[in-house]
């Protein structure tokens, strides 16, 4: 009698909890189900990935897929800065998706005891070379999309070709601020204040690997070396004759290059779908000019992996996936059209690109690339040492190009421990 | 002339109150937008009502779906809450004994630990739980409701702690004469007193599951799933964030909880009434 | 008396329970990850190192230094939050007609989630106060406080007064209703100014009220993180990079796990101590009815 009202409030308690419990229940048995009336069905997979920009044309996609093969993808979502926490905690508790996208460099490193070694499979014969996510020889990931990044400027108001190394950039920016002209403008996040710009004095080294893991050790001068010499120069530039890049957000950094209140920004062929916008626009993409530098920094952002970990049947359907993305005309049609990627497969004819990633594709085509270094730098680098170093150098007129140097030489040793 | 001073005042108050809610603004202008339209100008009225960008939000976001589950879990959870919450409460205040003391304690205490450094743990535990007691933690509303259960109980049993005491023991002794038992002492004469305490546990907690991001990310992966927070991920980039429809999302997802909190707030006032009579 | 045993154990083990699995042993295992050297992937190694995390963390200037700006933070937030949140409590309870109305608008902020919120404020500090500071002239105060070192972290408790003073403010309006009407109409009789019903009846009788509001601002400021996160991401150069955010850095961004929650275990033991006194000061002054 008296434990009547536990028992009811026990049973509630147990009711919430198996009446989901019979929710997933009745999902697997409808997947078993299935799987028995067609006996091609292959094992529903997840797929997890860090462009929110793609996300709904990555849905819209799993659902043609189903039409065309009636096996299933189940996409996840998450804001773009949680992802890789959400995917180091969803790893964490075996809960991990089948396909997910990882950072090439110190990200795929981390997270390498995760990856299905896919170097036999057919589709990675598609791969443009060099383009594959690769670890100790072994392609381990796909890639979904080529990026570059330089100078995004407006063509009635730079012209590149007169324009070829640090003296006449810097020239180039003191004239602009007497035209009353935002020369060049960077923005207030971290990888568009510091990360992509700084990449190139590193890419141009000629083993920009190794040249990491000297300045890891705090063994580098940077004064010493011309790429980073030049690249303060640009730096201080920057802070002498433009828009302090801290106060300027990524919409107005854009918005201004779009309205021709700024001539120049440091951005990557992303950036076209922030212009488009404002409707037709005549721009291009340049190399940074600095030490002569005449090459733009292309690379894939991120590839696609296979979790090791999934049961055989669903690494089986996972193969089964990026076979179809990459030779049906539906999953062409997406990665060119639906994602707007430059596609980094030879299965795809790049046709219709966009202005910038025009000009990134030619830039493969001609060779005329430098590599993303940027992957290969300590983890978290960027966000937590270089922006907060860079707003200091920007904020503060005192400090000179070489105090920045050192200063960037002991916080990254500091960093890399 | 007293009710036209009152007037004026009730109005002024109006105003301040109006401009607190000036960032409010900032999101229901720039819900109808176009980017280019906010990079002009943050602040101006936009140039057209359309609700086109409510529309599109709607359709990304699967905003049906989504608001029945964000209902569920949060429903399920704040009822939970508050009965298991008040009960134990309830007990700790009356018998003051050590073991009451450390529970009080360790209720408090853990509220100060931030969730970041509880969630690689906590995923570890309840997939244990899955692989061991076969209980269906992950990817369910049921688990996301057991662990909101866990993490929201601190709060509400301080505020029905603090409430407790400062009911007179002489009505439940009476009670106890009549024969009643525990049970039938704390839901026939202690949970009515708690009316209005429990309203305000009601609101603070329906607001903290309603707006809960970063547990259910974890929690929940699939698509069918997702309560209305996960679904706005849609808009947030790395780097960009398409504004308009940010903000029509955001704009959609506190008006259920709008009209919940004016309905509440009358229910503590008549809770106070009713009080009072004893 | 085994039977009121029994009926303790029912009533608080059922919830004891869940807790127990959902936030102390996860406490627990947290505990164990911060003597162990690990990056947090979990199928990568986990090496003991004993007590090490804990004695690199005491090097660590910039851990230091945010955990100087979390308590610059709270003392800020303690007093802003507290003080406006009483003040519309008392507002709102004093009865004139849009009181019920004024009651949603200043509860509304807070049902905005944290994340956004940054981002909003973050158009008022740059854009607003811009265009504020041009029409007035008065561009000494009003420019893009979120590049100032200094009015970074006021800008973050002017966010956190706006978000949470609302939320203070519904504790308060339950105190003060529970007050009865008979003891203040008594009080007026008896000629007590508005200033002596104040500090004589209504403070003292909404000590339970302060003991609660103290410590939910307290938490949540020791807290804070998507406020922080969006409105300054701990600019300009980690002077507004607070507690939660360096703990999730460390982890999350460097990948040292264990340091990272050697760091959340020693911030949390300081907090406890400093709280658990607030809450025991506070709570010897309630009134007993």
């Amino acid at each position: 009698m008296k434990n009547r009202w536990f028992l009811a409030l026990l049973t509630a308690v147990l009711f919430i909890i198996s009446a989901c419990g019979n929710n997933t229940g009745s999902n697997s048995n409808e997947g078993t189900n299935n799987g028995g009336t067609k006996a091609k069905q292959l094992a529903k997979i997840s797929l997890f990935q860090s462009k929110v920009e793609i996300a709904e044309s990555l849905e819209n996609l799993a659902s043609k897929y189903k039409q065309e093969t009636g096996n299933e993808v189940e996409v996840w979502g998450s804001a773009g800065d949680s992802y890789i926490t959400q995917l180091q905690t969803k790893l964490a508790a075996n809960e991990g998706p089948t396909i997910f996208s990882v950072q090439q460099g110190i990200e795929a490193e981390k997270f390498a005891s995760y990856f299905y070694d896919m170097t036999n499979e057919p589709y990675a014969k598609y791969i443009v070379p060099n383009m594959a996510l690769e670890i100790e020889g072994k392609v381990v990931g796909v890639p979904i999309g080529i990026e570059g990044f330089g100078l995004v400027y407006n063509k009635d108001l730079y012209d590149p070709s007169t324009v070829t190394d640090t003296a006449s950039f810097v020239k180039a920016l003191e004239k602009f601020k007497a035209d009353g002209i935002n020369g060049l403008s960077l923005s207030q996040t971290a990888y568009f204040l510091i990360g992509h710009i700084i990449n190139t004095p590193f890419a141009m080294q000629a083993d920009p690997i190794a040249f990491i893991k000297q300045v890891n050790k705090g063994e580098v001068d940077l004064k010493e070396v011309p790429e980073f010499r030049d690249f303060a120069k640009v730096m201080e530039a920057i802070r002498a004759y433009t828009v302090n890049p801290v106060e300027v957000t990524y919409d107005k950094q854009m918005g201004d290059l779009a309205m021709g209140k700024t001539a120049i920004v440091h951005q990557g062929n992303w950036s076209y779908s922030m212009l488009a916008d404002y409707g037709d626009l005549n721009i291009g993409m340049a190399p940074l000019p600095i030490a002569g530098n005449d090459k733009l920094e292309v690379g894939i952002p991120s590839g696609w992996v296979i979790n090791k970990q999934a049961s055989p049947e669903k690494i089986a359907a996972a193969n089964a996936f990026f076979e179809w993305l990459y030779t049906s005309e539906t999953g062409k049609n997406a990665i060119l059209k639906d994602f707007g990627f430059i596609p980094a497969v030879t299965t795809i004819e790049p046709t219709g690109l966009d202005p910038l990633s025009q000009e990134v594709y030619d830039a493969t085509q001609s060779g005329k690339t430098l590599p993303r270094a940027l992957n290969y730098f300590p983890q978290g680098i960027i966000i937590n040492d270089l922006a907060p170093l860079a707003s200091e150098f920007f904020l503060n007129p005192s400090m000179t190009p070489d105090q920045f140097l050192d200063k960037l030489r002991d916080v990254w040793a500091k960093a890399a421990k | 002339m007293n009710n036209a001073k009152n007037g004026i005042i009730s109005l002024l108050i109006v105003m301040i109150s109006l401009l607190f809610l000036s960032p409010i603004y900032i999101m229901i202008v720039n819900s109808f937008k176009t980017r280019a339209e906010l990079y002009e100008n943050v602040l101006s009225l936009p140039g057209s009502f359309s609700f086109e960008y409510y529309t599109a939000a709607i359709k990304k976001m699967n905003f049906f779906v989504a608001l029945g589950n964000s209902l569920y879990v949060t429903t399920a959870t704040v009822i939970f809450v508050i009965v298991l919450a008040s009960m134990m409460a309830w007990m700790l205040v009356r018998r003051d004994n050590v073991w009451s003391k450390i529970i009080f304690f360790l209720f408090v205490a853990t509220m100060l630990i931030p969730f970041q450094t509880l969630m690689m743990p906590l995923m570890q535990v309840m997939d244990w739980i899955r692989t061991y007691l076969h209980l269906p933690m992950l990817n369910t509303h049921g688990g996301l409701i057991f662990m909101n259960i866990g993490f929201h109980a601190g709060i509400a049993v301080f505020l029905y702690h603090g409430f407790i005491k400062s009911i007179p023991v002489a009505l439940e002794e009476a009670a106890v004469l009549d024969g009643c038992n525990t049970f039938g002492v704390f839901w026939r004469i202690i949970f009515p007193l708690l009316k209005s305490i429990s309203v305000t546990v009601a609101i603070l907690d329906v607001i903290a599951s309603w707006n809960d991001y970063l547990l259910p990310s974890l929690v929940l992966s699939e698509k069918g799933l997702r309560t209305i927070q996960l679904s706005t991920f849609y808009f947030f980039g790395e780097f960009t964030i398409v504004w308009n429809q940010a903000m029509a999302g955001l704009t959609l997802t506190i008006v259920p909880i709008i009209i919940f909190y004016s309905i509440a707030q009358k229910y503590i006032i008549k809770g106070i009434a009713a009080g009072a009579v004893k | 008396m085994p039977n009121k045993k029994i009926w303790y154990f029912i009533f608080t083990m059922p919830l004891f329970l869940i807790f127990c699995i959902v936030v102390l042993v996860p406490f627990l295992i947290g505990i164990y990850y911060s003597f162990v050297n690990w990056d947090g992937i979990s199928s990568n190694p986990k090496v003991f190192v004993g007590f090490d995390n804990y004695t690199a963390l005491l090097q660590d200037k910039r851990f230091l230094a945010s955990a100087w700006n979390t308590i610059k933070f709270t003392l800020f937030a303690l007093f802003s939050v507290n003080l406006l949140g009483l003040v519309f409590a008392l507002i709102v309870t004093s009865g004139f007609k849009t009181s019920n109305l004024v009651r949603t608008l200043l509860f509304m902020p807070n049902l905005i989630g944290g994340l956004i919120l940054g981002y909003i404020w973050r158009f008022i500090f740059t854009d607003g106060f811009k265009q504020i500071g041009e029409i007035t002239g008065g561009d000494s105060i009003f420019f893009n406080w979120l590049i100032d070192p200094n009015f970074a972290l006021i800008a973050l408790v002017v966010v956190f007064t706006w978000q949470m003073a609302g939320y203070t403010m519904v504790i308060y309006i339950a105190g003060i209703q529970g007050i009865s009407e008979e003891v203040m109409e008594a009080a007026k009789v008896d000629g007590a100014n508005i200033w002596h019903r104040m500090t004589k009846i209504v403070f003292p009788l909404l000590m339970p009220s302060f003991t609660i509001c103290l410590f939910l601002t307290l938490s949540g400021a020791f807290k804070i993180y998507d406020v922080n996160l969006s409105l300054t991401n701990g600019g300009p150069i980690h002077h507004t990079e607070l507690f939660a955010m360096n703990v999730f850095n460390e982890i999350f961004g460097y990948g040292n796990y264990g340091l990272g929650q050697a760091k959340a275990i020693l911030f949390f033991v300081i907090i406890a101590l400093v709280t658990i006194t607030q809450v025991v000061i506070t709570k010897r002054r309630e009134v007993q009815m």
